[in-house]
């Protein structure tokens, strides 16, 4: 993906052009506000990410005259802040996502990937398969080998949220966004115990465990 | 006196007694241009009535005309001098020494038997044949009143600018001690001396008022200066554990080798999300204490909310060995942020999931209190000492017999701070045994 990278802050902008280039994709950096919104109007990007606090242009403002200009590629937008007040107005300004610095690299890229996902033409799916597993939104159903299995109506968005990405991480953050709709931490374990109910009803009888675990990134659904 | 005037309480003080001493200046002035103008008046109209007895007996010629002249004026009681001139201007009747005046009204000089020169106001009337009556009366009587009049107004003018200018130096000393007294404190507070305060009389009058405002201002300061010290000693003292364990895992990272390397790097990972976790925690407690965040309240369902994070919970608190159990969730509506009054409500089951033994109970519920909705997290736990049920709420404070466990003691603050956002109060109340943890939020408005 063709990645409009505005940041002014050398260091991360160095790293994260380096983290998304060895994930393939293809980042163009901005060093500041005028510099994005030059690019971000006059080449064709898939995604932008955009640093909320730069000299001149902050990243609210690039974003909100890039959208005005007709430019609907997804944005992430960064903020050092994370106040619940800078949530709002980035997402108000047009944001798809938002990400609070320091953010593991993993984050942003789970992220980025599952906008790419979003982003990519799609009919609107409404059965997932992934290994064994199938998961139908309009039956709410859940089969394992063909056979149904029973969820809690969490567990079954959980499911959902892994098996829409099925084969990418998706990060405990991002579950609580999507399953709970909680943009905070709630620093408990919450989605490491769904998880576990999930698992187990799942795997029941030592079946095989199709949903990984990486440490301080997040699960997956395998797909094969 | 200049420096006198450069206080405001002086120059207030002068230009009071000034404008007093100046309004006495101008009542004098008026009372003397009046009392002046009526006995001028009244003079005035003696004389004519003289000429006018004299001229109604009728005009018999020169002789008779002296004839009365001279009745009159040795009658008793008589004010008035006459003169009759013939037409060469010499005088033939009556005792007024005088030139001949000009005919009508005049001031006319006359040469007083007794005292000489005297001013007197005199009426020309000419007669048949040139001749001129001329009565007078001597102006002296006015003009000693009038003389009268100015030694007592002047009198009252110095009067009024002495004691004034007295009264000024009083009253201005007052203000300026009472207002040098607010300007001492504010010095000495700003100064460093926390403990400066201004002297409040008990008079309750508007410097007691003044100075009482100005001490609550001070204590206000002095209790958020003293909490800002104690936040950021207990900060540097909270980061320098995590700080401190971090840096010897990563100094360690030096020897390791294989997968050992990668579970201390994971270890490294995970002090460093504690530590921005606390930031996080402290961040949204200010935000939430600057009160900016109402803009985005907006109608929340108590019942249903309580419920979902009941049903939540209850995996987590099975597999930690507590009995999570849903108490009925009576609906009720309550202004705020969903996502925040979720955070207080799981805080408060995160804490008792924590500080409670295994097998405890822990009961959720929501309740409909008439003007509030009460969320009510209760356990079966140890409670906490009354001693420190308001200390617990505290930033960063961690109970003795909670320092072994996780946490960064911003729990408790944190559920504090969002209940006050809703305009509604943690309240912590013991169950005996056990601990009733309630937020109070006041209902929303119909």
């Amino acid at each position: 993906m063709r990645i409009l990278l505005a940041e002014d802050e050398p260091d991360t902008a160095a790293y994260v052009a380096r983290g998304l280039g060895e994930a393939g994709h293809n980042p163009v950096l901005a060093q500041d506000g005028k510099d994005a919104l030059h690019l971000g109007l006059t080449e064709d990007f898939d995604l932008m990410i955009l640093d909320r606090m730069m000299p001149g242009l902050d990243g609210i403002e690039v974003l909100r005259r890039l959208r005005a200009g007709g430019i609907d590629a997804p944005a992430i937008m960064l903020t050092a802040l994370g106040r619940i007040e800078d949530r709002v107005t980035g997402l108000d300004a047009g944001a798809d996502d938002y990400l609070v610095k320091p953010f593991a690299f993993s984050e942003l890229i789970a992220r980025v990937n599952a906008i790419a996902r979003r982003a990519a033409p799609q009919q609107a799916v409404t059965h997932f398969t992934a290994g064994p597993l199938e998961l139908d939104l309009l039956s709410r159903e859940v089969r394992r080998d063909g056979k149904p299995i029973l969820l809690q109506p969490k567990e079954f968005r959980l499911l959902e949220e892994l098996m829409r990405n099925a084969g990418e991480y998706v990060t405990r953050t991002m579950l609580l966004e999507r399953v709970w709709d909680f943009h905070f931490d709630p620093q408990t374990k919450i989605v490491e115990t769904h998880i576990s109910r999930l698992r187990g009803k799942l795997n029941e009888g030592g079946r095989e465990d199709w949903i990984e675990t990486a440490r301080g990134v997040g699960y997956r659904i395998r797909t094969a | 006196m200049k420096r006198l005037l450069a206080s405001a309480a002086y120059r207030i003080a002068f230009a009071a007694s000034l404008g007093f001493a100046l309004a006495v200046l101008g009542i004098g002035a008026m009372s003397y241009i009046a009392v002046h103008n009526a006995f001028s008046t009244q003079l005035d109209e003696t004389i004519d009535e003289g000429v006018t007895a004299l001229m109604d007996e009728g005009f018999e010629g020169i002789p008779a005309l002296a004839e009365s002249i001279d009745q009159r004026e040795r009658m008793v009681g008589n004010s008035l001098d006459y003169a009759v001139f013939d037409p060469h201007g010499r005088r033939v009747a009556g005792n007024l020494e005088t030139p001949m005046p000009a005919a009508g009204w005049s001031r006319i000089e006359f040469t007083d038997p007794e005292e000489g020169l005297d001013p007197a106001r005199a009426k020309t009337t000419m007669l048949p044949n040139g001749y001129r009556l001329v009565v007078a009366a001597d102006l002296e009587p006015v003009e000693a009143i009038d003389q009268r009049l100015l030694i007592v107004f002047c009198l009252g003018f110095v009067a009024a600018l002495v004691i004034g200018s007295g009264i000024a130096f009083i009253l201005g000393g007052y203000l300026k001690k009472r207002l040098t007294q607010v300007e001492t404190v504010a010095s000495a507070f700003a100064g460093g001396d926390r403990m400066a305060r201004a002297e409040v009389t008990g008079r309750g009058d508007e410097f007691d008022r003044s100075a009482a405002a100005l001490n609550a201002m001070l204590d206000r300061i002095a209790a958020l200066v003293a909490n800002l010290k104690q936040v950021t000693s207990d900060l540097a003292h909270d980061m320098r554990t995590p700080l401190a364990r971090l840096r010897s895992e990563l100094e360690a990272l030096h020897r390791a080798q294989g997968p050992e390397r990668e579970a201390m790097i994971g270890n490294a990972l995970d002090r460093t999300d504690d530590i921005l976790a606390l930031f996080g925690a402290i961040l949204r407690i200010a935000e939430l204490e600057e009160g900016e965040l109402r803009k985005h309240f907006a109608p929340v369902a108590l019942g249903p909310l309580v419920a979902d994070l009941a049903d939540m919970h209850v995996a987590l608190a099975e597999d930690s060995g507590r009995v999570l159990e849903e108490a009925v969730c009576k609906d009720c509506r309550v202004v705020g942020d969903r996502e925040l009054i979720s955070q207080a409500v799981i805080n408060l089951i995160e804490n008792a999931v924590r500080h409670t033994p295994d097998r405890a109970h822990i009961l959720i519920g929501a309740r409909d209190e008439g003007d509030t909705c009460r969320v009510f997290v209760s356990d079966n736990g140890p409670g906490i000492a009354e001693d420190d049920r308001d200390r617990v709420t505290e930033r960063f404070v961690r109970l003795d017999s909670a320092r072994s466990s996780a946490g960064h003691g911003l729990g408790l603050s944190l559920v504090k701070a969002i209940a006050e956002a809703h305009g509604g109060r943690l309240e912590l109340r013991d169950r005996a045994p056990g601990l009733d943890a309630s937020l109070i939020f006041p209902k929303e408005p119909t």
